[in-house]
């Protein structure tokens, strides 16, 4: 096969992948310290997006005012979710709180299309739609920037958690009852983890919205937000770094390379596949911490 | 809390029993119903609410204008999702109703469809979507697709590059397409017609719904390709677009189908993508004569059925369209049997015996007949010069042979295997 | 009051294990049989093919779930592709000459040995792991069968299914339909009903609270999962092929779509887990609700003049839907089978408010 074409083909799958891993990043923080997964990640990006399509081009502000806007806007969406949802939810267990995201992700996905309508909007950032060449290799202008931003803002977190807010959620995230006994405050812990989840997921919708329009189908960036979380481990950041370049790598060089024996479509189940293989080789992940259940 | 609770539970269940209120029309109203159940919230988003108000607005226009016959039309419309059981029910309370004829666009309901309209004998109008074998009205009496199908759309744009190149042999033809039933539909005519014309063809399927094609499109530009047809729906159409700018492929050499419409060019940028082309079935903008006259008569008069920057576009004109062949299929159902009664069998009569039906200059003309029910497969090629749609060829028809030679093929599998 | 329970002395041991103890029970149990085998004389046409029908087969299939979630607590988001699975196996069989009732088991057991295949890995993991496997097995079921076109039938990707004879009537229109699905959600009912008082069912429940305890005290729970799994599936598998012909009548592969995996869930969580009756209530309110709103939200806005944009109205189901089952999860989480228990034991001592049960 073209070696060229797969190079090129994996620095775009690693840039798309980066940007898919931001979404993945809000999974992880959530379930960092909450203990859940979030299946409501893509809604919230997706109303992220239409957000800033409402205060840009609803209300006619300027685009980089729209955006930390939005952004602040989002943080107290998802402190509302937590606050009135889940709190709620804290003695059942966690399939019922999974079923209640899964709730929000309807609701969201009924209301936010229903109040700005279902077409499909357009939200321009100022990205320049010119192909940008390095060699032979052609890189997708869009994509670029929006993996740069991912990185950048992965990057932040990581920083954030070593910070001392950082450490304080890395506390609530291994043991809430400790915690509350050496005074930290868990319930403003986990409302900010729930903020800045959504404001990552916010971003990445800002992004993809950029990349393809905003509508409804931002949501179904859950799915591999979801397998990029699997694979790096639902409870670490830098396995959401690596999992991402991987996922985004592998689904497009299998495109490139699988699509024309199969006849197509193997962009779809690559998501699965490594779902799927994960969970029988190493099910916490690459960088996962084993759960171990006392009885 | 309890109080909450008790007043949750009691405000659903007084919600679910209350009994679900339908808009029956007296027995002695002179009324035709048509039910249209779409998808207004699920796949089909990108198309139904331009395509519904379309058809409305032209049903407003007929019944504001006297109706046909002293006959009101009705237009019952819904929200099916694309879920089956809801479009099932949809269609059953349709039926109850009395309607005569039944456009759910949407091609898994249509084909869900299909077996039932046959045998209850209720007309159904699948606009550019369903089954493209049912063009072959002997083996599909009851269902209607009324537009060129897509194997007649893929095969007008092979005649068009046909046209263009003045000899194909030789030359690369790619299809980037959604990897679904509705992708994969024009392969088979591609392929015949490529080794009838000696053209190179090459696939490029893609993930549904498309949002991300980034793979696909440097493939394509290592191919070199001479002519580049896409194929998708919505968010596929747009991200094909915008990855085929940003792969640097020259836009007056790609072209879609029918689905791509003056909202999609918004999303891009207007300017970027100035030389695209599609198919067209029907003239686009606001000069046809059937939609200068609902803006005088239904849309100023505030009776439009949606905003009114949407009259016009590429969407609003099909469904202006489809809904002016459906009410030349009610005029012509008179014409045949004044007397009525009003049923599905009345209408599919009428609706048979259109003839040379140009909807007022809009579409080229157009018959039904009892075995062709495509209406002859007319269209031409637009392009979009960066406000709108510009006709680059006139109105044709080509490759018909080999696209019959595919229904047919198809609706006879039908015939012995399925009913 | 009305469950009167005085009086009631059992001699024989049959008699304190069965199903319904009180007579109130039991008559209620023969009324609604008798309602639903009557239901074609009883109600018109539209109710019976698109409210009752419908409601019978994914009952069925929400009892399937049922066993596997409220049984043996493993969550399942693919079974949708269980159900297609069955569908398509026991529509190819049946296009291939073999009689319906026996493609029918075919169907199920396709399913079953599937779902095995990736219950079996994914049973490694515990709650949300295997929630993800499964949806991971929905993906991947339904690209295997949209691809290979010998099982998605070619370009038009639709199967037609030809007419069948189900003991020896041909299953065709309304009533054969109907009766059809009837019989095969009864048969899944008592089976259900009946395996929590089996070995089985005690086992599962074992593995349900605590699976390390219940391995401790000599439960294998790697095969007790596995075999709820292949129960599970086998009767999703059922469900489907009886989806399939009589009421889709034609299937293609968008039809069993990862929506439709997350109803059954919702409806087996709505309905209330590990509940028969809730299955039951679940399946209605999920099928039901957005047909209803539809409805009403049309009916409002005609009746009161508004005019809601099409766009709007028809995101409006959606929107409560979500909001339901939110509500649902909130307020009632242990689902509609509580609420209706709580009526039921407000019955057993009214008019006494507050005497103990």
């Amino acid at each position: 096969m073209d070696s060229s074409l797969i190079i090129e083909l994996a620095i775009n799958g690693a840039l798309k992948g980066l940007m898919y891993a931001l979404v993945a990043l809000g999974i992880v923080l959530i379930y960092k310290t909450s203990g859940l997964a979030n299946l409501a990640q893509g809604a919230i990006a997706m109303t992220g997006a239409y957000v800033t399509w409402a205060i840009a081009y609803g209300v006619g502000a300027p685009i980089w005012l729209a955006i930390p806007l939005a952004l602040v806007l989002m943080f107290g969406v998802g402190m509302l979710i937590e606050r009135l949802a889940l709190r709620r939810m804290i003695g059942q267990p966690v399939i019922m709180a999974i079923m209640l995201t899964l709730g929000i992700e309807i609701m969201l996905r009924g209301l936010l299309p229903g109040m700005f309508g279902s077409a499909v909007k357009r939200l321009d950032i100022g990205i320049p739609q010119a192909p940008l060449f390095v060699g032979d290799f052609l890189i997708n202008r869009a994509t670029l920037i929006g993996g740069s931003v991912s990185l950048l803002v992965i990057l932040l977190s990581l920083v954030f958690f070593n910070s001392r807010y950082g450490v304080v959620m890395r506390a609530v995230s291994d043991d809430q009852t400790a915690s509350w006994s050496v005074g930290i405050r868990v319930e403003r812990a986990i409302a900010i983890a729930w903020g800045l989840a959504a404001v990552t997921a916010a971003s990445a919708g800002i992004l993809w919205g950029a990349n393809q329009g905003v509508d409804w189908s931002l949501s179904l960036l859950l799915i591999k937000a979801l397998a990029i979380a699997i694979l790096g481990g639902l409870d670490s950041i830098v396995g959401v770094l690596i999992a991402g370049l991987i996922v985004g790598v592998v689904e497009s060089v299998a495109t490139g390379l699988i699509d024309p024996l199969v006849g197509g479509g193997t962009r779809d189940i690559a998501a699965s596949v490594i779902i799927l293989l994960t969970l029988l080789v190493k099910p916490h992940g690459l960088f996962g911490r084993e759960h171990i259940e006392r009885v | 809390m309890k109080l909450n609770r008790r007043r949750f539970l009691a405000a659903t269940a007084a919600t679910l029993t209350m009994p679900a209120t339908i808009d029956f029309a007296s027995a002695e109203e002179k009324v035709i119903r048509f039910a249209m159940p779409q998808d207004f919230t699920r796949v089909y988003t990108f198309v139904t609410a331009e395509y519904s108000q379309g058809q409305r607005d032209y049903i407003t226009l007929v019944n504001e204008r006297g109706g046909i016959n002293g006959y009101r039309i009705i237009a019952d419309v819904s929200d099916h999702g694309n879920d089956l059981p809801r479009a099932i029910e949809a269609y059953e309370k349709a039926k109850r109703e009395g309607a005569v004829l039944i456009d759910p666009l949407s091609t898994p309901v249509a084909r869900a469809l299909v077996p039932r309209a046959l045998e209850d004998k209720i007309n159904m109008v699948t606009a550019f979507s369903g089954r493209s074998d049912a063009a072959d009205g002997t083996a599909f009496p009851y269902v209607l697709p009324l537009s060129p199908n897509y194997w007649t759309q893929a095969g007008l744009l092979v005649d068009y590059f046909r046209q263009q190149d003045k000899d194909l042999k030789g030359k690369k033809i790619v299809f980037v397409h959604i990897d679904t039933p509705f992708g994969r539909e024009p392969l088979p005519i591609l392929q015949v017609l490529s080794q009838k014309l000696g053209f190179e063809f090459q696939a490029f399927p893609y993930t549904p719904p498309g949002n991300d094609q980034s793979a696909i499109w440097p493939q394509v530009r290592r191919a070199r390709p001479d002519w580049v047809m896409f194929w998708g729906a919505g968010v596929g159409q747009t991200v094909a677009m915008s990855e085929a700018v940003r792969n640097g492929l020259p836009m007056d050499r790609v072209c879609s189908s029918v689905w791509l419409s003056e909202s999609d060019m918004d999303v891009i940028g207007r300017e970027q993508v100035k030389g695209v082309l599609k198919v067209e079935p029907c003239v686009s903008g606001k000069d046809p004569k059937p939609v200068q006259a609902i803006i005088n008569e239904v849309v100023s008069k505030g009776k439009g059925a949606g905003p009114e920057n949407k009259v016009g576009t590429s969407y609003y004109n099909y469904g202006v369209m489809m809904g002016a062949i459906m009410i030349e299929g009610v005029k012509k159902a008179f014409e045949r049997n004044p007397g009525g009664p009003i049923t599905g069998l009345w209408l599919n009569e009428g609706l048979r015996s259109i003839t040379n039906f140009t909807a007022e200059g809009m579409i080229p003309p157009m018959t039904v007949t009892k075995e062709d029910h495509q209406g002859g497969g007319g269209g031409r090629i637009a392009r979009w010069d960066g406000t709108k749609f510009v006709p680059a060829t006139d109105w044709f028809a080509a490759n018909q042979d080999v696209v019959w030679a595919e229904i047919r093929k198809s609706s006879e599998e039908f015939r012995k295997s399925g009913k | 009051m009305l469950y009167r329970r005085a009086g009631l002395r059992h001699t024989r041991y049959e008699d304190e294990r069965q199903l319904w103890p009180l007579p109130f029970d039991r008559g209620l149990v023969v009324l609604v049989l008798v309602v639903l085998v009557a239901a074609p004389l009883l109600v018109n046409r539209l109710y019976l093919v698109s409210y009752l029908l419908p409601w019978v087969i994914w009952s069925t299939a929400a009892l399937g779930l049922n066993l596997l979630m409220g049984g043996a607590g493993q969550i399942h988001l693919g079974y949708g592709a269980v159900m297609a699975m069955g569908a398509y196996g026991s529509v190819h069989l049946v296009r291939a000459g073999v009689p319906f009732e026996f493609a029918m088991v075919g169907g199920g057991l396709i399913s079953a040995c599937v779902g095995i295949v990736f219950g079996g890995a994914a049973l490694r993991v515990q709650g949300l792991y295997l929630a993800m496997a499964t949806l991971a097995m929905q993906y991947v079921v339904d690209f295997v069968i949209s691809h290979v076109p010998m099982i998605s039938g070619g370009t038009q990707a639709t199967i037609q299914v030809p007419t069948v004879r189900f003991l020896g009537i041909p299953v065709a229109g309304d009533l054969p339909t109907y009766y059809v699905a009837l019989i095969i959600c009864a048969i899944v009912t008592v089976f259900i009903l009946n395996v929590g008082r089996t070995s089985l069912g005690r086992a599962l429940a074992a593995v349900r609270e605590k699976d390390y305890a219940a391995e401790i005290i000599g439960v294998n729970t790697f095969k007790f999962k596995l075999l709820a799994f292949w129960i599970s599936s086998f009767i999703g598998g059922v469900a489907g092929s009886v989806l399939a012909v009589c009421y889709l009548r034609a299937i293609s592969p968008d039809q069993f779509h990862i929506e439709l995996s997350i109803q059954l869930v919702a409806m087996v969580i709505v309905g209330g887990l590990g509940s028969v009756l809730g299955s039951f209530f679940g399946a209605a309110l999920i099928l039901f609700a957005p047909i209803v709103l539809n409805n009403l939200i049309g009916g409002i806005a005609d009746g009161l003049g508004l005019s809601i944009s099409t766009d709007l109205r028809s995101h409006v189901p959606l929107m409560l839907y979500g909001a339901l089952i939110i509500g649902f999860l909130l307020w009632e989480p242990l689902g509609l089978a509580k609420i209706y228990n709580n009526v039921r034991n407000y019955f057993f001592v009214w008019p006494f408010r507050h005497a103990q049960r």
